[in-house]
């Protein structure tokens, strides 16, 4: 591109060039993911807004505007609705068990020696493993009658316990079991965050007068894991929203609508009862509360944290 | 104060190993199960010691007679080609956030900001109508499309890029080197830790997906890992629960393995991005 | 009333034996074939291969497979509007109806009633059962010749029975026999179950319109329209399921569950797909001899067995191509074929011709468990349909149904609600 292209005089009209050299680099760099981003999630969430007022079923040849009936009926429906009371009851448990679990195990498994990377492999093996396939294994273990686990609780005095098909215990199972399976990911992703934390920051603490473990972990490490804390609290968020595969594996919703959750009945409505307009009303609802949820925690967390 | 460390110590002993007990229980019941003769599957709570290894004739059934090494192979295709785009088009896209002032640069941003809270649920149903009418489903690019998106990357690669020396950069650009040249041949090397700690996350969340496979893929040729294991379970273990259990540990052993392999990489990868 | 299209073929087709060879001096007919399940192709495909060697003046070309009747019902009415219909298509029964009214009205799809009585004044007598051909037939008239027909049988420890004193041999035939039974085996074995019937975890609401079905009720009412399982047969089936749990020793718990459950003694009886026979067996292995029977009707006159399974419909619109169709179909519901189908899935046959030695006599000899489910072949009903809201209707009512048998609500008030939520479910399509 000639410099003599440039439309206005620049007291350095070389400097002026190479800027709209890197800026056409830059869009040119940015193009195929600005496209994609177009393609797979500005587009189709206009789509979606516009299904959300139509009563379209998948392969219907005529569709009606409904204006907001779609929004309307979901309120009323009590599937939706304990579908999102489940929801939140699953994300209430997960969350701050996820995140305080992860951050502890943390810590302990931190303060190992030579221990620590068998710790570490132990805890984050159920992160790379197929929860559908572990789920199989999960059945199996709960089995009233036939799985170790009822008998175990039974000797503990817990009682005969139905872990998944009793309709008051069936959804805290299923947080269990996601909780078993995302644990290790945090604890890893703070174990970075810990090993980040400067030595030296602890000797100042010391000499500050930070006496005991308690101490040192409130008035350096916990604050010095702010970003960590963040990153992790909004994963597990959205991964606790997102609860479906042992939904789908372990209990369809049931018994009795009692582990019915968001995705769950947005994947009924949406690829099984095909009623592709309510669900679409569905999504974006879900969408306005996953965009709500993640303001919500930016906002709070960063009141404490200066983000690096 | 020795005594007070050393009871510390047993104590948080204690609790990890009571946890990792926990976390390994599963795993451990499905390698007893995968040995276990089909008959003794079920009412062995009380010997977990199979009477008879037939941990052969359950791997040989999932392997030779099952749809699981097809779902296996066609994971990783989707998987590695999931990857292979993104990496092709959010390194550049990342490098121009963090270090080229562009127009639309802030939109884009926010964009990415924004898509970090949307799940693929959300898209799921148009790009399901569109796929539909294309009549693309059933297709490897049905399974893939919708990933090449990655605003995770996005966002964590632009944290990244935006630590690299500014003092590099113009270096490079005095000594003539175009920007493309700049960012696969200086960024993108300097940036392989996160790239390493990137595939991580997208490896094991496509190899594991469950949501996506399910509405999109309908044949057997198509079968991602879950899905294989799915229909393992309903009809092809012929009630063959030490085969479905082989099959199980077959699928869930590649992401283990390798996190195995690249613990050490992934972890320090982690610290070195935006995520510590 | 006449349509040109089957006036036409009728009177091709009542020159029988002038049709059929005519066909083979032709060069070769394609027909386009459309079925549902890909799993399916294992017994379509050798069916198919068979037809092919009889007849080799006919290809038979499948498309690609859809995944499930409900899909494959969306493109057959997709396709009906583009003029994109296969020539011939394997419908589910229970989207038949539907089917048959839609593509009648346009026009689309062929009655199969002439060509029936073309073949003969015997044949449909001797081939198949009426209730068998019943399942393919729409407000009077044979759309659809059955080809895959399976409907629910009883799976049961003869050990279990007999130490509860009952006969192993001779499994009740009613469902006061059964619960008795059960009630027996719990006595016997306390930490057994004495039976299971699993409608509150089954993936259909099959178990369900079993029990209605069997005393003579139904689920709606003759044109498909309005709720008819509100009567003594649908009180009387929800009155069973709370028995099951509080006599004989019923837990509420998963499909696979029960059936895991069931192979290790821990059930006296279960109901399933006689298709599961296979796993069931398997699961089972050498811990006691597996025995299944008919499911028990209590209602002998009016009572029967839901039958899932499909039906093979004609909507081809060349002559030669109709001839060719009616031959297919014709092979498919016939011994051969259903021979193939059965030994692979374990569906009832659709033909009573098939049920001869050198067809699946012999395999039933040395099978007896596999029998059960072709002595249903006369006591076959529809698997009846409630239209588009169907799946989540299945979903309703089978809430209600694990509340009824937890107790949690009383057997009248549940059947008022499911009726109920039901008929508002109808209307809100």
């Amino acid at each position: 591109m000639a410099v003599s292209s440039v439309p206005f005089a620049s007291p350095a009209p070389q400097l002026a060039a190479r800027e709209r050299r890197l800026a056409l680099a830059g869009a040119a760099f940015a193009a195929p993911a600005a496209l994609l981003l177009v393609a797979i999630l500005l587009a189709p969430l206009i789509v979606l807004v516009l299904l959300s007022v139509t009563d379209y079923r998948l392969g219907a040849v005529a569709v009606r505007f409904v204006g907001l009936a779609n929004y309307a009926e979901m309120f009323s429906d009590p599937v939706f609705r304990r579908a999102i009371r489940n929801t939140f009851l699953y994300v209430a448990f997960v969350l701050p068990a996820g995140v305080f679990g992860g951050l502890a195990l943390a810590a302990l498994v931190h303060a190992r020696k030579r221990t620590r990377s068998l710790y570490e492999v132990i805890y984050f093996l159920p992160v790379t493993s197929t929860l559908v396939a572990m789920a199989t294994v999960w059945q199996f273990l709960l089995h009233p009658s036939l799985g170790p686990v009822t008998p175990l609780l039974a000797a503990l005095g817990f009682g005969r316990l139905d872990l998944l098909n009793d309709p008051d215990l069936a959804l805290a199972t299923l947080a269990l079991i996601g909780l078993w399976q995302l644990l290790g990911f945090n604890m890893v992703l703070f174990l970075a965050g810990l090993s980040a934390v400067p030595r030296d920051l602890y000797e100042a603490a010391a000499l500050d007068g930070a006496a005991g473990a308690v101490d040192r972990f409130l008035r350096v490490t916990w604050p010095m894991l702010g970003p960590t804390t963040m990153f992790v609290t909004i994963t597990t968020t959205i991964s606790a929203f997102k609860v479906f595969d042992t939904v789908v594996v372990l209990t369809r919703g049931g018994p009795l609508g009692a582990t019915d959750t968001l995705l769950y009945v947005l994947y009924l409505e949406g690829f099984h009862y095909f009623r592709t307009g309510y669900a679409a009303a569905m999504t974006v609802v879900l969408l306005a509360f996953l965009c709500l949820l993640s303001l919500l925690q930016a906002r709070l967390i960063e009141r404490r944290v200066h983000y690096a | 104060m020795r005594s007070r460390a050393f009871l510390a110590s047993v104590l948080s002993h204690l609790v990890l190993l009571i946890g990792a007990v926990l976390m390994l229980a599963p795993f451990v019941w499905m390698l007893l199960t995968s040995i276990r003769p089909a008959e003794e599957v079920f009412g062995a709570v009380f010997d977990p010691i199979p009477s008879r290894f037939a941990g052969f004739e359950n791997y040989a059934q999932a392997l030779f007679a099952s749809n699981v090494p097809r779902a296996m192979l066609n994971g990783a295709v989707v998987c590695l080609g999931i990857l292979a785009v993104q990496l092709a088009t959010a390194l550049p896209a990342a490098y121009a956030l963090a270090r080229l002032r562009f127009p639309g640069r802030g939109v884009l941003f926010g964009l990415v900001l924004f898509g970090l809270t949307v799940p693929i649920q959300v898209p799921a149903l148009p790009l399901y109508l569109a796929l539909a009418k294309a009549g693309l489903l059933d297709t490897f690019f049905a399974l893939m499309f919708p990933f090449f998106l990655t605003v995770f990357g996005l966002f964590l690669f632009r944290q990244f890029f935006r630590t690299y020396p500014e003092e590099i950069l113009q270096a490079a650009r005095l000594d003539g080197m175009g920007e493309f040249e700049i960012v696969w041949r200086l960024a993108v090397p300097a940036a392989l830790p996160a790239i390493g700690a990137f595939s991580v996350f997208s490896i094991v969340a496509h190899w594991n997906d469950l949501y996506w496979p399910l509405i999109v893929v309908t044949s057997r040729e198509r079968a991602t890992p879950p899905l294989g294991i799915l229909a393992f379970r309903d009809a092809e273990t012929g009630g063959n629960y030490g085969a479905l259990m082989a099959g199980a540990a077959l699928i869930t052993a590649p992401l283990v393995l390798a996190f195995l392999v690249a613990r050490r990489g992934f972890v320090r990868g982690l610290t070195m991005t935006g995520l510590k | 009333m006449l349509t040109r299209k089957e006036f036409l073929l009728g009177t091709a087709a009542a020159a029988g034996a002038l049709a059929a060879p005519a066909v083979r001096a032709q060069a070769t007919v394609t027909l386009d074939v459309l079925h549902a399940y890909p799993s399916f192709a294992r017994f379509f495909t050798p069916v198919a291969e068979e037809f092919m060697k009889a007849n080799p003046g006919i290809r038979i070309s499948f498309r690609q497979i859809l995944p499930n009747y409900d899909e494959l019902h969306q493109a057959l009415l997709r396709g009906a509007l583009t003029n994109q219909l296969p020539d011939v298509a394997f419908s589910g029964f229970n989207r038949l109806p539907e089917l048959a009214r839609t593509l009648s009205a346009r026009n689309q799809i062929l009655a199969l009633d002439m060509l029936i009585a073309a073949e003969g004044a015997n044949w449909a007598a001797e081939n198949f059962s009426p209730r068998m051909l019943a399942l393919g037939k729409v407000d009077g008239r044979q759309y659809g010749m059955p080809f895959n027909a399976s409907s629910p049988i009883a799976y049961y420890n003869p050990e279990l029975v007999a130490r509860a004193g009952g006969n192993p041999d001779q499994f009740p035939d009613s469902w006061e026999g059964v619960i008795a039974l059960a009630a027996a085996i719990k006595r016997a074995v306390p930490q057994a179950m004495g039976l299971s019937y699993y409608i509150n975890s089954f993936d259909s609401d099959w178990l369900w319109q079993a029990l209605v079905q069997q005393g003579g009720g139904r689920m709606l009412s003759a044109d498909g329209k309005s709720v008819a399982f509100a009567g003594e047969a649908g009180l009387a089936a929800v009155r069973l399921a709370r028995r099951f749990v509080t006599e004989c020793g019923m837990e509420l718990i998963g499909a696979d569950q029960n059936r895991q459950q069931f192979a290790t003694g821990g059930i006296g009886i279960i109901f399933d797909s006689p298709a599961r026979l296979a796993v069931i067996s398997n699961l089972v292995g050498g811990r006691f001899p597996l025995r299944t029977a008919p499911f028990p009707i209590t209602d002998k006159t009016n009572g029967g067995v839901p039958t899932g399974g499909n039906a093979a419909v004609i909507m081809a619109t060349d002559p030669a191509k109709l001839r060719a169709a009616w031959e297919y179909v014709k092979f498919s519901a016939g011994p051969l074929a259903q021979k193939i189908a059965v030994e692979m899935t374990g569906y009832l046959p659709v033909n009573l011709k098939a049920l001869a030695p050198e067809f699946l006599g012999r395999f039933y000899e040395q099978n007896p468990n596999a029998r059960s489910a072709a002595l249903q072949m006369d006591r076959s009903l529809p698997w009846e349909d409630y239209g588009a809201n169907g799946p989540r209707i299945h979903r309703v009512q089978q809430e209600l149904l694990t509340a009824i048998m937890r107790g949690d609500l009383a057997p009248e008030a549940g059947l008022a609600r499911m009726v109920r939520e039901t008929e508002a479910l109808m209307r809100a399509v």
